[in-house]
């Protein structure tokens, strides 16, 4: 059964990479992107002893994206609106909280709350649309962790409180974005107290060697930390789900190879 | 041209790997010492279901147990839905839990031994699911918690993977304990083959925060053949025991307390899910009277020393199982995830009280009575 799960799983990976490449126009508008460093950090899924995973510096949406931005995308894109998505793509309840297929119900859903109830085959279009593709999940992981706290006491503090998050997000009263106050020194906003948020390869390999059991989390949390319990959590939440999930948690943010390009504002001025 | 070609080879390769791993999952089922064993393979789909979210004639709200009224073994269809609830645990202390068809703990299975469960369960997490209202096709439990919502349940959201452990069941847990997403359904089959009381529970990590979060209950196997007492009981309770490790959120409501939780120090120690629930609504008998009662620790990480105050169990079986049975015990200790089948003659008319004597559990609320009305026979 579960080899069976695999065989839909990697189909529709394919499917989605093959969705991607139809939707290839560059949506006009963007959020800032913010330079992450290149860097290394250390994973809670089994490492090489002594040999970090090393990320290559890339750029990252400095939020995730908004209501109001995903209806722009869909008004380019017909055919990920809500009554036109193949159902390969996602689970019924896409965009189930919207009004209609264009218009989110702002009174309820808020402009600028993050898009939730989207697939990752929708996320990956939506990304691909704007010139740029889901992070992966090092990507992400590595970028999130780049927090400075004054000493090992707050940072401990702040993970507790991460897993308490986890355990009640009001996915009902999501908060707008840039507004949880927590920052990465690269000016990543938001990847933590917001939702959580895809990634491209929210199913690693490994995952099907992980059992998933009472002593997984102590297993997985090498590190020691309380931020490696609360990243365990993450892991094994994300790597439950599988490509046509769409749920009130979880939406997304893109990352890019290159800069934003110049807006087209900036261009008229220097004309 | 070149890349297309690839990826339909890779595809092809995929679906041939995936194929030859499918047969050696095969089982077969077959009988050793009387019991059976070897279930078919757990399926996973997605299911446009809206109805009750617990769905089976033997089950009940705690503290009730459903008579057993058919000769031999049944094939059981049970529905327990997972679905998200703000309850009340204490006075003044609600939370979001997570929960099996939407209390904490969840409802009582009642089987016999022998019996099959074909079981049925949908992660209804991202999805508002109100059990307060009567609703047609369900089961006694969600009449007796429409009757009786003594944890003042509202309906939630709080989207996460789940998964069901049935300690009751023998199986293999990568398959039929397998997580599910939300919106996902799972479908097994388990044989209860031993008799006993044993506790469900979700088996997705941090199994710690999913089974303090709420998601825990009881199946009561009863043997084949009863238990070997010459008697019949006059009535039979169910008492859970468990622990919640809460705080203060930012709003009204409380939260998971992750350092709480580690240090093993629970907020609430609790019986049948709510700290005061078992005095608000004391269990009833009269003088005279044999009361069973079906008693588990569901942790998920204390044990309990049950004792009933002006009491003495007159039979205890140990797990449940009536092979394992003491006489004349004060105190039953049980580990996390362990019970007791437990006979007790009620003395005289009063009150007696129900606790765990470990007392700083009881302090936290690990009591309740059993009110006892004169002798009537």
């Amino acid at each position: 059964m579960r080899s069976l799960y695999n065989i839909s799983l990697y189909s529709m990976l394919l499917l989605g990479m093959i969705a991607v490449e139809l939707s290839e126009t560059v949506n006009a508008q963007q959020t800032p992107r913010k330079l992450v460093p290149a860097g290394s950090y250390h994973s809670v899924l089994p490492e090489v002893v002594g040999e970090p995973v090393q990320v290559d510096s890339f750029y990252m949406d400095e939020t995730v994206v908004t209501n109001e931005q995903y209806v722009k995308f869909l008004e380019e894109h017909p055919e990920w609106r809500r009554s036109e998505i193949p159902p390969v793509f996602t689970n019924d309840g896409y965009l189930r909280e919207w009004d209609s297929d264009l218009n989110p119900g702002y009174e309820n859903l808020g402009m600028n709350r993050p898009v939730t109830r989207v697939s990752w085959f929708a996320a990956n279009a939506y990304c691909a649309a704007q010139g740029g593709r889901l992070p992966t999940l090092n990507e992400w992981e590595y970028s999130a962790q780049l927090l400075e706290f004054a000493n090992e006491a707050e940072a401990n503090k702040f993970s507790s409180k991460l897993i308490s998050w986890y355990s009640g997000i009001d996915v009902n009263n999501l908060p707008e974005v840039g507004s949880t106050q927590i920052e990465t020194t690269a000016g990543v906003k938001d990847q933590f107290g917001l939702i959580m948020e895809w990634v491209d390869d929210f199913k690693p390999i490994i995952a099907d060697e992980l059992s998933l059991d009472c002593g997984t989390v102590g297993r997985m949390q090498t590190l020691g930390s309380v931020y490696s319990y609360a990243a365990s959590i993450r892991y094994i939440t994300r790597m439950s789900f599988n490509a046509k999930i769409t749920t009130g948690m979880v939406g997304f943010r893109c990352a890019f190879d290159q800069p934003a390009p110049a807006s087209q504002n900036t261009q008229v001025e220097t004309l | 041209m070149k890349r297309a070609i690839s990826k339909i080879t890779l595809l092809v390769g995929m679906v041939l790997f995936g194929m030859s791993s499918m047969l050696s999952a095969q089982t077969e089922e077959y009988t050793l010492d009387g019991m059976t064993f070897g279930m078919p393979e757990a399926e996973v789909y997605t299911e446009d279901y809206n109805g009750s979210p617990v769905v089976g004639e033997y089950i009940t709200q705690l503290p009730n147990l459903a008579p057993l009224d058919y000769e031999g073994n049944k094939h059981h269809e049970v529905r327990i839905d997972i679905i998200v609830q703000e309850i009340e645990v204490a006075e003044g202390v609600r939370y979001q839990a997570w929960t099996f068809g939407g209390t904490v703990p969840g409802p009582v299975l009642h089987v016999k031994e022998g019996d099959r469960i074909t079981f049925v369960m949908k992660n209804r997490s991202d999805e508002e699911v109100t059990i307060t209202e009567p609703n047609k096709g369900g089961s006694p439990f969600m009449q007796q918690v429409a009757n009786n919502t003594y944890q003042k349940n509202k309906s939630a959201i709080m989207p996460m993977p789940h998964s069901m452990d049935f300690h009751a069941g023998t199986v293999a847990k990568d398959d039929k304990w397998r997580t599910i997403g939300p919106g996902e359904t799972i479908k097994f089959d388990w044989i209860a083959n031993y008799a006993g009381s044993y506790i469900y529970h979700c088996g997705t990590p941090s199994v710690l925060m999913h089974t303090a979060m709420g998601q825990h209950g009881v199946v009561v196997v009863s043997p084949k053949d009863g238990y070997d007492t010459g008697y019949e009981v006059d009535r039979e309770y169910v008492v859970v025991q468990s622990e919640y490790y809460l705080t203060k959120g930012p709003g009204e409501l409380y939260q998971y307390d992750f350092e709480a939780a580690s240090a093993n120090n629970p907020s609430h120690v609790v019986f049948n899910g709510h700290q005061t629930i078992l005095h608000d609504q004391p269990l009833k008998a009269n003088a005279g009277e044999r009361v069973r009662f079906h008693v588990s620790n569901n942790g998920p990480s204390g044990t309990s020393s049950f004792h009933v105050i002006g009491g003495i169990f007159d039979r205890v079986w140990l797990e449940g199982h009536p092979f394992n049975e003491m006489r004349g015990m004060q105190t039953v200790l049980l580990g996390a995830s362990s019970s007791a089948t437990i006979d007790m003659i009620v003395p005289e008319e009063g009150k007696y009280i129900l606790i765990d004597h470990e007392f700083v559990d009881a302090e936290k609320g690990a009591t309740g009575t059993l009110k006892a009305g004169p002798r009537k026979k």
